[in-house]
């Protein structure tokens, strides 16, 4: 024989890539998902559900029958819609036994590329179709297969049968894989392909004139009568036979026993239900088919949710699993996190990066627009001054503002985000650390990153303070924390009484930077040995979230604000603009 | 028995069985035979690659009722099928079959493409072995070594290839492309398969003349060996041996004295199933004169004189005396008459003149046939000078020497100009061609190499001296194709002055 290597045993099917133009409320999109279980995040809206939807459409055991105009992206019928998948296919899936021969293309790692004669001494990809099903102008579906060539040949029903696709969808009434419908989960592991016609032969036996009451009979008789005096066919009779709509099979459901009664499956509850059809299509040995989960946390509690991922995980079966449950999302170790943003791009999430950030705050990934702030004072004014912007709590607009946990892992989670081509917002210092890191961040997120010129934000505020106000600035409208702070300042000015005017005497020149210093808890030269005492005094202040709301009320009662407007109301217009909604002239206090 | 074990042979696990097929031996109704019972598994699907879409017919009657999970196509399209799908990574255009006959070696060329991409991505032959889990090759001995290449990337994904081959027929030999595979030796293969099997019953002649039979494969036997057939001992009584001196002063005609060929005339006149086999093509252009034009030329189903003639009408591009010249080299490439000497040079000039100068007679005629291409200097133009020659040859004493010998070929050219466009027109008529299957005559005169597939049940093969059948690998294995096609007598034309060494008279 020659010297080539036979080929590897082939891999499961799986989608390498996947291209959705202009479906529903995806613009474009770009996808290369892993080969496992994706778990894909995002707010609501976004279009998660509808990148399941395009796999299903595209994968889909049947012809759907309807499109309407909603499925065009902004009902934009002539400009067609198309999904298309890279996909690998396992040998038995039936793309070799096609009317047409299908020819593969070859994996190179980023994209399907034409098999050519040149290369540069890597070994060949691997084999991947193309495949796709494109929304025509005249509301049909055109599904077809794209050869090297560039001409498509038809991918028929068949095919996309024997590909198969496991679909738990969010709809509470399909039931879809607990009956015989054609394609369906069971169907493929019964799959007796007689049952069909022997099950309309033996419903046609049935008597149903017999059932009828003496008046039903009657008027059948007359209808006869009728139908022979108009030389039509006579010898009237009632079976049951075939029609247009729903098939004798896919009346077929799979039912079970409950206390002694045989009850269908689908009415036991939706959990239960989606774990069945997962059964079913788990008993198909060998087979292992892409499975679409949509809202893994309906219907299963949290132990469920994490035993069917786990499930899922060591299963060999490519899945793409949306989720909104913080249980769900802490138990995909192995998965691929993705997270849809607010234009409707998909990226990874690298898991060891963000892995602190989604365990404390997974609701950071669960909604449109993720804002990730240096720690809780920045958490506490940033939330404080959008509800401004926005006139309304920030969670009915999908925006959720988080504590990054420090300058260093804030710039962390952002790159992470970043990288995957995503749109968040983030608020921090310039500690004059990493300039280069942030410019670049600066450059791909715009004014979503607000960044204080220089310094921090007591700092920032303090500068804008005039000297009349400092007092009320210093007074926590609480009236908690007054007394506290003037303590943490005579301490530092070596005073005794926590006399305002007496400190201001002392420090003279230097009392905004003595305010600054309390503030920030800044350890006095020679007083190292007392370090965690006056590291303390910065939790006195604002260093918490209701420090920084503080902060932000402060910016208005004491009119500090149009001193800040020009740095931090382009941020707010930029928050505004991503969710949708038009820019402000300025806030009110 | 070797029907037998063929039989087994080819229903076994073995992924690569070899048969040696020598000809009437029952070859295709083995393959034929095999490919039914493949496809009887609904599930299976199976490739016959022949060579011929003459093969393909064949084997397509005999697999009829398999409907499309036998497939039967000819190697070097599925070779441009590959190309097609690939195009792009081949550096080809889109429409390969016609880049491929429009440039010279263009088969060649795109099987060597294909035999490097097979290597490089052995996918595709995976693709294709799990479309095609049994693979039939017929007539391998035919095969180039990149068309072999195909085979043998398939056999390596998995495929199980049945490859029927005669050595001793190898007749279409070919100096490889560069960097092409070397043509597969036949030896070499035999010691790679699983399981080698030869067919040695002459079913052919079962039933008119089974010493005929048994003397060919006699006779394959001697060639095959390096031996020579054996004239003086134990001929049977189908076998008959003319001794006859060509008398022809030029190369490759014939001539006999009268004495010399009644004996021949006899033969050819009591039969009506009839072949006169010859190797070169000037030879079978003579021997019809030597026949009275008495018997057709089978042209088979090649028409190398008709693509020049596009190729040169499409390289005059409009000019009309590129075309004249095209329309002479033609008319002598089907026929003779329509010499330079005694029409060529004067209606070539004629053109060039534009046909003006007042004239009379045979002039005025070369003149009417010249306008036809001043007034549509292409194709359309070139068929009505043709269809008018036609015409000629038939009213006009001028004309009247005039021969047609390849007429199917000169009628082609005649209907290419129905067709707007040349290249679709050629296309057609020559799809036309493949799939309408064109017969021989009963009787006619072939070279060998058109007469290989071929059977009748008288043949004549002249000349057989040692110009046309020296010691050499080609002409012992075009000796054997030529007398093989004999299912009832053959008659061995040879010479005593010349002998071919290949026979011991």
């Amino acid at each position: 024989m020659t010297d080539i290597a036979p080929l590897a045993k082939p891999p499961a099917a799986a989608i390498y890539a996947l291209t959705i133009e202009r479906f529903r409320g995806i613009t474009s999109l770009k996808w290369k998902p892993s080969r496992g279980v994706n778990v894909i995040l995002g707010g609501g809206d976004v279009g998660k559900t509808t990148i399941l939807e395009a796999i299903a459409l595209l994968l889909s055991p049947v012809n759907p029958t309807t499109l309407s105009d909603p499925d065009y992206h902004d009902r934009d019928i002539e400009a067609g819609f198309s999904i298309e998948a890279i996909l690998s296919l396992p040998v038995g899936a039936g793309i070799s036994s096609q009317m047409k021969p299908s020819w593969p293309w070859e994996w190179v790692g980023e994209e399907a590329a034409v098999p050519a004669l040149e290369h540069d001494g890597k070994l060949a990809g691997e084999p991947v179709y193309r495949v796709r099903v494109r929304g025509t102008e005249d509301l049909e579906l055109a599904y077809e297969i794209v050869q090297p060539d560039g001409s498509a040949d038809s991918f028929p029903v068949a095919l996309r049968r024997a590909i198969g696709l496991v679909r738990l969808s969010g709809d509470d009434r399909n039931d879809r894989d607990l009956r015989l419908v054609q394609g369906s989960a069971l169907d493929r592991l019964l799959s007796d392909k007689g049952l069909r016609s022997r099950m309309a032969s033996e419903l046609a036996k049935s008597d149903v004139k017999n059932e009828l009451t003496t008046e039903a009979q009657a008027k059948l008789k007359n209808l006869d009568t009728a139908f022979k005096r108009e030389s039509l066919p006579a010898g009237l009779d009632l079976a049951i036979t075939g029609g247009q709509g729903a098939s004798i099979a896919s009346m077929i459901g799979l039912t079970a026993d409950r206390s002694g009664i045989q009850l269908p499956l689908a009415s036991w509850g939706a959990g239960t239900r989606r774990l069945s059809a997962l059964a079913i299509a788990e008993q198909n040995q060998g087979d292992a088919p892409i499975t679409l989960v949509d809202e893994v946390e309906r219907g299963l509690e949290p132990y469920r949710q994490r035993t069917l991922i786990e499930k899922l995980q060591t299963g060999s079966s490519q899945v793409f699993l949306t989720t909104h449950s913080p249980a769900a999302i802490s138990s995909a170790a192995t998965s691929s996190i993705w997270y849809v943003d607010h234009t409707g791009q998909i990226g990874p999430l690298d898991a060891t990066k963000i892995a602190k950030h989604r365990k404390t705050d997974p609701e950071a990934f669960l909604s449109r627009l993720s804002i990730v702030t240096e720690g809780a004072t920045e958490l506490g004014f940033t939330t404080a001054i959008l509800e401004r912007a926005f006139g309304s709590v920030l969670e009915q607009h999908g925006v959720h503002v988080s504590d990054g946990g420090g300058h260093e892992a804030t710039l962390g989670i952002l790159e992470a985000l970043a990288a995957g081509g995503l749109r968040f917002g983030g608020f921090a210092d310039d500690e004059g650390k990493h300039p280069t890191r942030w410019a670049k961040l600066h450059t791909k997120l715009g004014a979503l990153l607000f960044r204080w010129p220089s310094l921090c934000i007591e700092e920032n505020i303090i500068a804008v303070v005039p000297d009349d106000k400092l007092e009320a600035f210093i007074t926590d409208p609480t009236g908690e924390k007054t007394g506290i702070r003037l303590r943490t300042l005579a301490d530092r000015l070596g005073i005794a009484d926590k006399d305002f005017a007496a400190f201001k005497a002392k420090a003279g020149a230097d009392f905004k930077a003595r305010i600054v210093e309390a503030a920030l808890g800044t350890v006095p030269t020679g007083k190292e040995s007392e370090k965690n005492e006056y590291k303390a005094h910065a939790g006195r202040w604002f260093k918490s979230v209701d420090g920084g709301r503080e902060l932000a009320g402060k910016l208005f009662s004491l009119a500090l604000w149009p001193a800040l407007k020009p740095q931090l109301l382009p941020f707010c217009n930029a928050v505004r603009t991503a969710i949708g909604l038009g820019e402000i002239a300025d806030l009110h206090g | 028995m070797s029907d037998e074990s063929v039989h087994t042979a080819l229903r076994s696990d073995a992924p690569l069985v070899l048969v040696e097929a020598p000809a009437g031996c029952g070859k295709t109704h083995q393959g034929a035979d095999y490919a039914r019972d493949v496809a009887v598994d609904r599930s299976n699907r199976l490739l016959i690659l022949t060579h011929t879409h003459a093969a393909c017919s064949v084997f397509a009657e005999r697999t009829r009722g398999s409907g499309s999970r036998v497939e039967i196509r000819t190697i070097d399209s599925l070779i441009a099928h590959i190309a097609t799908a690939y195009h792009l990574g081949l550096g080809l255009p889109v429409d390969v079959p016609t880049w491929a006959r429009r440039t010279p070696d263009g088969y060649r060329h795109v099987a060597l493409r294909v035999a490097a991409l097979l290597k490089r991505h052995p996918m595709i032959a995976g693709a294709l072995a799990k479309r095609y889990p049994v693979v039939i090759c017929d007539e391998h001995q035919d095969c180039s070594g990149d068309q072999h290449a195909l085979g043998m990337a398939m056999l390596d994904q998995g495929a199980r290839l049945r490859v029927f081959a005669d050595p001793v027929q190898r007749i279409f030999k070919e100096t490889p492309l560069a960097g092409s595979t070397p043509a597969q030796d036949w030896v070499a293969l035999t010691k790679q398969a699983h399981a080698f099997e030869e067919l040695d019953t002459p079913h052919r002649w079962r039933s008119g003349c089974p010493d005929l039979g048994r003397w060919t494969l006699l006779a394959r036997a001697a060639l095959k060996n390096g031996g020579k057939i054996d004239l003086r001992n134990n001929l049977p009584a189908s076998v008959s041996v003319v001794v006859a001196e060509n008398q022809a002063r030029r190369n490759m005609e014939y001539q006999l004295a009268p004495t010399d060929r009644r004996a021949i005339d006899a033969f050819t006149r009591s039969h009506t199933s009839l072949l006169v086999l010859t190797r070169y093509n000037e030879t079978a252009r003579s021997l019809r004169a030597f026949f009275n034009r008495r018997l057709p030329l089978w042209e088979g189903h090649t028409r190398s004189a008709l693509e020049k003639l596009v190729d040169a009408i499409t390289a005059g591009n409009a000019d009309c005396p590129k075309l004249a010249a095209a329309v002479v080299t033609f008319m002598n490439d089907i026929g003779k008459g329509f010499s330079p000497s005694a029409f060529g040079d004067r209606f070539e000039k004629e053109v060039r003149d534009g046909c003006t100068a007042r004239s009379r007679g045979k002039p005025a005629t070369i003149q009417e046939l010249g306008r036809f291409l001043l007034a549509e200097p292409d194709h359309r133009g070139v068929a009505k000078l043709l269809a008018r020659l036609a015409e000629l040859k038939q009213g006009d004493a001028d004309f009247a020497d005039i021969e047609m010998d390849h007429s199917r070929e000169f009628w082609e050219a005649v209907r290419l100009g129905n067709f707007e466009d040349l290249d679709a027109g050629l296309a057609e008529i020559t799809h036309r061609r493949t799939y309408g299957r064109p017969k021989p005559p009963d009787a006619a005169i072939s070279t060998i190499h058109k007469a290989k597939g071929l059977e009748c049940g008288n043949v004549v093969v002249m000349p057989c001296d040692a110009t046309t059948f020296p010691d050499r690998e080609d002409a012992r294995c075009l000796l054997y194709v030529a007398l093989s096609r004999a299912k009832e007598r053959l008659m061995l034309v040879v010479s005593r002055a010349n002998p071919s060494p290949l026979f011991q008279l």
